[in-house]
C-alpha cells in the first residue's frame, strides 16, 4: 500500500509542478518569437507528460498485482505508521536531516560531534563514555584532514559563540 | 617521434621531476578514493605544489594526479559503495555486490588493472593520433553530441530487465531533476519552487553520494545482517591479497577491455563529455554485447572492467584538445590549462608544432602514472579495507560525515548537504517503490547535456527533427540505440514467435 501511496503522491506532485512551476521567469521575446528555438518549458513538460503517461501505468500494474492480497488496504497501512515512526530508520533519516539543517548555523565541529554521537547510539553503541570520546577525537580528525590538511573550508557556523570557537580553534592549529 | 619520446623520458626522469610524480600518483589516488573529491577537485588541489615547478613538469605532475585520482574512485565504489569520483559510479554496480561475496580484493584488482589498460590506450592514441583526433572530435556537432548522450541513456531498458517500467520511471526522473535551474540555452528559471539557490541547478556530486552512501547507511542500520568485523576481514583485509582474476577471466574481458578503451577514449576528446559519461556509456554498451546481461549489476567483473577502462581511457582523451589546440575537454583539463596559462604558456593550435616537449612529457608521465598507480592504489586500499574491520556504531556515522563533507566540499554550500540528504531519502523510497537508483544518476548525469545538445540540433536545423538525424554519424548512432531501446521488448515476442515456430516445425 506504502508503494501505491508514493506513486499516486508522485503522480500528484508531477501534475502541480506541470501546471505552476515549468516556467518560473518569463521567456525572452526574442526566444518566444524565434520560431526554430526550442522553447525553455518544452524539454521539462516532455519529461512531465511522460512520467505522468508512464507512473500511471505503473499504479495500474500495482493495483493489478497486489488486489485481493490481505495486507493490501488502507488500515493496515495506517497500523504500520506509527511503528514506523518508533523505527531506526526514521530516527536515522531524522538525524541525517537534522545535520544536514544545524550544519550552517551551528558549524561543522557541533555536527559532527552530534552525528557522531547520536548515530553510533542508534546503531547500539552502549558505552557512552567512549563514545564520546571517539567521537571527539574523529571530529577533530577530519576536521585536520579536510580543514587543515586539504584546506576545505568548513562551515564556522553562524552563531557567534560557535563561530568564535571555530576561529579560535583555526587559530592554534597549523 | 622516437626522439619525441626520449625528450619526455628525460624529462619525466629527471628525479625531482620523477620524485613529484611518485607523490602525484599518491596524492590522485588518496584524493579519488574520498568521497566528493573529484577528479577536478583533486587536480585544484595539486595547483600549489606546481607554483614552483617548470611548465613541463607542472603538467607531469597534474597529469599524474589526473589519472590517479580517477583509478582511486574506484577503492571506495568496491568497498563501501561510496563512488570516490562520480566517474566510478557504474563501478558500484557490480564492485560493491562482489565486496561483499567476499572478492573485494578480485574486484579491486580488475579494477585497477583495466584502469592502467584503458589509461595506456588513451595514452597511445594521444601520443599517436592527437591531431588527428582532435579534427574528428571537432567536426562533431550538437546532434552527434546528443546522439551519443542519447546512446548513454539506452541503457535505460537494460538496467533492471525485469523493471523495465520502473527503471525507465527512475531515468526520466533523473532527466527532469537536470531540468531544474536555468535552461540551458536561454537561462529562464525551471522548477526551484521559489528557491535561489536552486537556481544554479542540482548538483551531481551529492545526489551520487546521497543515494549510494546515505541510503546505504540508513539502509544497514536497520539491518539485521548488518556488516561484522567478521564480515568485513572476509570481503576486505584478507581476501584482498588472495583472490585476484585467473587468466581464465582476464581472457573473457579482453574485448570488453579493447572496446571500452576505445570508446572512452573518444568520449574524453568530445568537449564537455568526459570520464562519467564515458563510463556510463561503456557501461551500457557492454550490458547491451554481453552474452548474459541479466548478470550485471549482480556482481561480475565485466561491469567493473567497462567501467574503469571507460573512465581511464577518457583521461587521455581528454587531454588530446587540451594539448593540440589550447581547447580543456573537460572540469579537470580546464584547471591543468589555467595552470598553464598561469605559467605564461601560450596554448594553442602552435604549442604541439613549437613545443613538442608537452605531448611527449604527458605521454610519458600518462605511462609511468598508469603503470605505478596499480601498485600504489592496491597499497592504498589494503589501508581503506582495513577500516571495514572498525565496527559499523563507528563506521556508519563517519561514512555519513564523509559523505557531508564530500557533499559540502564541491561548491562550499550547505545547501548541497540539504540535497545529499534528501538524495539519501530518496534512495530508501526508491526502495521501497521497487525504482532504481541507477538509473536516476544516469538521467542526473546526463540530462543537461542531451537537452542542451538536443536545443542547439534544433535551433541549428531550423527546427527540422529529422534533418539533426541525416548526418551520418548521428544518425547511425541513433538508430543504433533505438535498436538497443526496443530490443528488451520486441526480443522476448521474437523468442517466442521462432520458438513456437521451431516447434511446428
Amino acid at each position: 500500500m506504502f508503494e501505491l501511496i508514493l506513486n499516486v503522491l508522485l503522480f500528484l506532485f508531477l501534475v502541480y509542478a506541470a501546471i505552476f512551476n515549468v516556467l518560473e521567469a518569463p521567456v525572452p521575446d526574442k526566444v518566444e518569437r524565434n520560431p526554430y528555438a526550442l522553447q525553455p518549458g518544452v524539454w521539462p513538460t516532455v519529461l512531465i507528460v511522460m512520467l505522468l503517461v508512464l507512473i500511471g501505468f505503473n499504479i495500474v500494474k500495482i493495483l493489478k498485482e497486489k488486489k485481493g492480497k490481505d495486507d493490501f488496504c488502507f488500515s493496515s497501512f495506517l497500523k504500520g505508521i506509527p511503528a514506523f515512526f518508533k523505527g531506526k530508520l526514521f530516527v536515522g533519516m531524522l538525524l541525517v536531516v537534522i545535520a544536514s539543517v544545524i550544519l550552517e548555523p551551528l558549524g561543522y565541529m557541533v555536527t559532527c560531534f552530534f552525528l557522531l554521537f547520536t548515530y553510533a547510539i542508534l546503531l547500539g553503541d552502549k558505552n557512552i563514555v567512549r563514545n564520546i570520546i571517539v567521537s571527539l577525537a574523529l571530529t577533530l580528525f577530519l576536521y585536520l584532514f579536510f580543514g587543515v590538511l586539504l584546506k576545505v573550508n568548513l562551515p564556522r557556523g553562524t552563531v557567534p559563540a560557535l563561530r568564535n570557537f571555530a576561529l579560535w580553534l583555526e587559530s592554534i592549529l597549523p | 617521434m622516437f626522439q619525441m619520446l626520449l625528450d619526455g623520458l628525460a624529462v619525466v626522469f629527471q628525479p625531482g621531476t620523477f620524485l613529484m610524480t611518485l607523490l602525484a600518483i599518491v596524492m590522485g589516488t588518496v584524493f579519488g578514493a574520498l568521497p566528493g573529491v573529484s577528479a577536478t577537485m583533486a587536480v585544484a588541489l595539486g595547483l600549489p605544489f606546481t607554483y614552483s615547478m617548470d611548465p613541463v613538469s607542472a603538467i607531469v605532475f597534474l597529469v599524474a594526479i589526473y589519472c590517479s585520482s580517477i583509478t582511486g574512485g574506484s577503492i571506495a565504489a568496491i568497498l563501501f559503495k561510496i563512488p570516490g569520483v562520480p566517474s566510478s559510479a557504474p563501478t558500484t554496480f557490480d564492485g560493491y555486490p562482489m565486496a561483499q561475496r567476499g572478492e573485494a580484493g578480485k574486484a579491486l584488482g580488475v579494477a585497477l588493472v583495466c584502469s592502467a589498460i584503458g589509461g595506456l590506450v588513451s595514452a597511445l592514441a594521444m601520443f599517436f593520433l592527437s591531431p588527428q583526433l582532435t579534427q574528428a572530435a571537432l567536426s562533431f556537432g550538437p546532434s552527434e553530441m546528443f546522439a551519443i548522450t542519447f546512446m548513454g541513456l539506452s541503457i535505460l531498458t537494460s538496467l533492471d530487465a525485469d523493471n523495465i517500467l520502473r527503471t525507465t520511471i527512475s531515468g526520466v526522473l533523473g532527466l527532469l531533476l537536470a531540468t531544474v535551474g536555468q535552461d540551458p540555452m536561454y537561462g529562464v528559471q525551471r522548477l526551484t519552487f521559489g528557491s535561489n539557490q536552486l537556481l544554479s541547478g542540482i548538483e551531481m556530486i551529492p545526489v551520487l553520494i546521497g543515494i549510494f552512501a546515505i541510503t546505504e547507511v540508513l539502509q544497514q542500520t536497520v539491518s539485521d545482517d548488518r556488516l561484522t568485523a567478521e564480515d568485513a576481514e572476509k570481503a576486505g583485509a584478507s581476501s584482498l591479497d588472495t583472490t585476484m582474476p585467473t587468466i581464465k577471466e582476464w581472457l573473457s574481458i579482453k574485448w570488453v577491455i579493447l572496446r571500452c578503451s576505445i570508446l572512452g577514449t573518444i568520449v574524453g576528446i568530445l568537449p564537455g563529455a568526459g570520464a562519467t559519461i564515458a563510463s556510463f556509456l561503456c557501461y551500457s554498451t557492454e550490458t547491451k554485447l554481453s552474452k548474459y546481461p541479466e548478470k550485471f549489476g549482480t556482481g561480475i567483473i565485466d561491469g567493473i572492467a567497462a567501467s574503469e577502462t571507460a573512465n581511464n581511457a577518457a583521461t587521455g582523451g581528454a587531454m588530446v584538445p587540451l594539448l593540440s589546440l589550447g581547447i580543456p575537454g573537460g572540469n579537470a583539463a580546464a584547471v591543468m590549462m589555467s595552470a598553464l596559462v598561469l605559467k605564461g604558456v601560450q596554448l594553442g593550435p602552435l604549442l604541439l608544432i613549437n613545443q613538442p616537449q608537452y605531448l611527449s612529457a604527458t605521454f610519458v608521465s600518462m605511462i609511468i602514472t598508469n603503470i605505478v598507480m596499480v601498485f600504489v592504489a592496491m597499497a592504498i586500499a589494503k589501508a581503506f579495507a582495513k577500516i571495514l574491520s572498525v565496527p559499523y556504531s563507528i563506521l556508519g556515522p563517519v561514512i555519513i560525515m564523509l559523505a557531508t563533507i564530500g557533499s559540502y566540499a564541491t561548491n562550499m554550500s550547505t545547501m548541497d548537504v540539504k540535497i545529499m540528504a534528501i538524495a539519501g531519502i530518496m534512495g530508501i523510497l526508491f526502495r521501497v517503490m521497487h525504482f532504481n537508483s541507477a538509473a536516476l544518476i544516469l538521467g542526473l548525469v546526463l540530462g543537461s547535456i542531451c537537452e542542451g545538445n538536443f536545443s542547439r540540433a534544433y535551433t541549428i536545423y531550423r527546427a527540422d527533427v529529422g534533418a539533426m538525424f541525416m548526418r551520418p554519424v548521428a544518425g547511425v548512432i541513433m538508430v543504433v540505440c533505438i535498436v538497443a531501446l526496443i530490443s528488451p521488448f520486441v526480443g522476448p515476442v521474437l523468442k517466442k514467435k521462432f520458438g513456437k515456430n521451431k516447434e511446428k516445425a
